[in-house]
């Protein structure tokens, strides 16, 4: 099960994650053929790819919210494939969204301490009678809440009602409510789509602090090359549906079949 | 949310977390207050009845507001759950002659249960097949009580019960079933409270907002869906409680899907996702019924040629109007136009 990645003599790092010929069909189409792919801790791994290339459906699959017809995902030892999302979510393969998926009516602070349902254990008798019991609970889950709140700097915020939010905020909240969660791993879709330079470039500092402060393994799915070549231990590459190239940001940038399908495309 | 008046600093999470923050709110709750336990003495005997019927139908309302405006699951079957806790209160009062204080929660009880069967079906259908799911457990409701034996429930002739008694005084008069009806009430809003701003009313209106991000942040939207349902039919029940001893009469034709679509237009008048705005929608839409049954008579008195048939037709005209109004001006309802003044207030001169 262990494996040694290259560009770290001597360090073996336990597998994390991992997907196994993982082939998902969407009736005649098929989105992902074959794909296999290895996370091993405190690593940050890039998945990118053209459009359609099926990264999506690839983070997707791994959290358990499509479930492929053929292959196998194994998340610290247990299967996800056969799981419901809310089971894989509470042992700890934690994902941010595409866009945003935030609760648009409550405030942020409600947002990110949704991510503290699976910690938090009052049951609805004691909610009715709240004092003391959920209030206490309360109580002491918004302190861990605020350290995040305090990590991504989104303290002036924090009453505000999301909705009425700008999309780079909006990004940070999904990020913190993710973080709430305590994640054992965390899966990144699109993390940089639609922001600014100064806006990605905030985004890549918490990104490389997270893996910093909580030496979890990150996996971004994203477009931005630029970012992805800087930031990223090793990059995986789909076309088609299918894994066409696997490597430190170096060798992506020399793999022929990479630059074929994707960067000589630009 | 609105913004807190200016000079308010929290220095805790914990009165950050209070429902109540400033001096001047608990004043004027406890003017509020002070009112309530006066009413009886204030008013006479028949706005101490409709005082009555407001304070047993917000009880309900809130459980509505919870299943509906919190966990946003469309329910057109909280009067049929009333119904469910009226009858099991009124049997095990006159069955087994327990008192009040068990039967009305045993009523709740029996309320959930069945509101949890239902809830249970909203897990593979939403929106409009919901509703219909949930009009069907009116119909069941009807269909069961009306042809099960009579020496159950009573069949068409309904139950008739003794009035709650508590140390040998019993709750007989409207002015002292009012502060029985009172204290229950302040109960369940203040539980109702406790429910919508710990774990589980967050879940609710994660589940409303986005069941696919909540089901990825951990929560199990099957479980919470049907405990939305669960804790509204157990405001329901305690409210068909209530009622089973007010009027001391419980029949089918008290829970029929009518009533049910009032509960829904006090929750759309005073404002979904919000408790207060049940309360404030009970008072409202109770009140133009009442205006209207009070005017009817006078109007066909003075016109007869109207005829006095017009006055039932009249009122659901006119609430029907309400409703309309309120979905094409309002559809937030009040209690978001109050949060928008207040801000507004509070922030004056500056726009925003």
């Amino acid at each position: 099960m262990d494996h040694a990645i290259g560009d770290s003599p001597g360090a073996v790092k336990p597998v994390v994650l991992e997907a196994n010929n993982l082939t998902l069909r969407f009736g005649g189409v098929t989105a992902l053929n074959g794909v296999s792919l290895t996370i091993l801790d405190d690593e940050l791994l890039a998945v990118i790819g053209p459009n359609g290339a099926g990264k999506t459906s690839l983070l997707n699959s791994l959290c358990g919210f499509y479930q492929p017809q053929e292959g196998r995902i194994r998340f610290q030892g247990k299967d996800v494939i056969g799981q419901a999302p809310h089971q894989i979510a509470g042992d700890g393969l934690i994902r941010t969204f595409q866009g945003t998926h935030l609760f648009s009516g409550m405030t942020v602070l409600d947002n990110i301490m949704v991510g503290r349902h699976v910690h938090m254990k009052t049951g609805l008798l004691k909610s009715f009678c709240y004092y003391p019991w959920a209030h206490k609970e309360e109580l002491e889950h918004r302190e861990f809440v605020e350290e995040i709140i305090d990590f991504l700097e989104i303290e002036a915020i924090r009453h505000s009602i999301v909705g009425s939010l700008g999309y780079g905020l909006r990004k940070r909240v999904d990020l913190a409510r993710a973080l709430a969660m305590e994640p054992k791993a965390l899966l990144m879709d699109e993390p940089m789509a639609g922001m600014n330079t100064e806006e990605k470039e905030d985004l890549a500092r918490f990104i490389l602090d997270i893996r910093e402060a909580q030496k979890i393994p990150v996996v971004i799915v994203e477009h931005d090359m630029g970012v992805i070549m800087d930031i990223a231990d090793r990059i995986a590459v789909l076309d088609f549906g299918s894994k066409i190239g696997e490597g430190t940001p170096e060798e992506i940038q020399k793999n022929e079949a990479v630059i074929n399908a994707y960067l000589g495309g630009h | 949310m609105a913004l807190q008046p200016s000079g308010v600093f929290f220095e805790n999470y914990s009165h950050d977390k209070a429902l109540i923050k400033t001096k001047y709110q608990w004043l004027s709750l406890a003017i509020f207050g002070i009112f309530l336990l006066l009413v009886p003495f204030l008013f006479g005997p028949r706005i101490i009845a409709v005082a009555n019927i407001m304070i047993i139908m917000a009880v309900v309302a809130v459980g509505l507001q919870i299943t509906t405006g919190y966990a946003g699951q469309i329910n057109l079957g909280q009067a049929a759950f009333m119904g469910v806790g009226a009858y099991t209160a009124g049997l095990v009062a006159t069955q087994f002659s327990l008192p009040f204080w068990i039967s009305i929660p045993l009523g709740g009880v029996a309320a959930a249960a069945f509101g949890y069967i239902f809830g249970l079906s909203a897990v593979r259908i939403k929106g409009f097949y919901l509703a219909l799911t949930t009009i069907a457990a009116q119909f069941i409701f009807h269909f069961a009580i009306l042809n099960l034996p009579t020496s159950w429930f009573g069949g068409s002739n309904g139950l008739t019960l003794e009035p709650a008694s508590l140390f040998g005084f019993e709750f007989k008069t409207d002015s002292s079933f009012y502060y029985l009806a009172l204290i229950i009430c302040t109960v369940m809003v203040i539980g109702a409270f406790g429910i919508v701003r710990s774990r589980y009313g967050r879940a609710f209106v994660a589940v409303r907002d986005d069941d696919v991000a909540s089901s990825m942040m951990g929560i199990n939207v099957v479980a919470t869906k049907a405990s939305a349902f669960l804790v509204g039919a157990f405001f329901a029940g305690i409210g068909g409680g209530l009622w089973a001893y007010y009027v001391r009469f419980v029949s089918v034709d008290q829970f029929t899907l009518f009533n049910s679509v009032w509960f829904v237009a006090m929750i759309i008048v005073g404002g979904s996702g919000s408790i207060v705005g049940a309360l404030i929608g009970v008072f409202l839409i109770r009140l133009i019924n009442e205006l209207v049954t009070s005017i009817g008579p006078v109007v066909s008195e003075a016109f007869p040629f109207i005829g006095g048939d017009i006055v039932f037709a009249a009122m659901n005209i006119i609430l029907g109007g309400v409703i309309c109004l309120f979905v094409i001006y309002e559809p937030k309802g009040l209690m978001y136009r109050w949060n928008i003044m207040k801000t507004s207030y509070r922030i004056w001169p500056f726009p925003h």
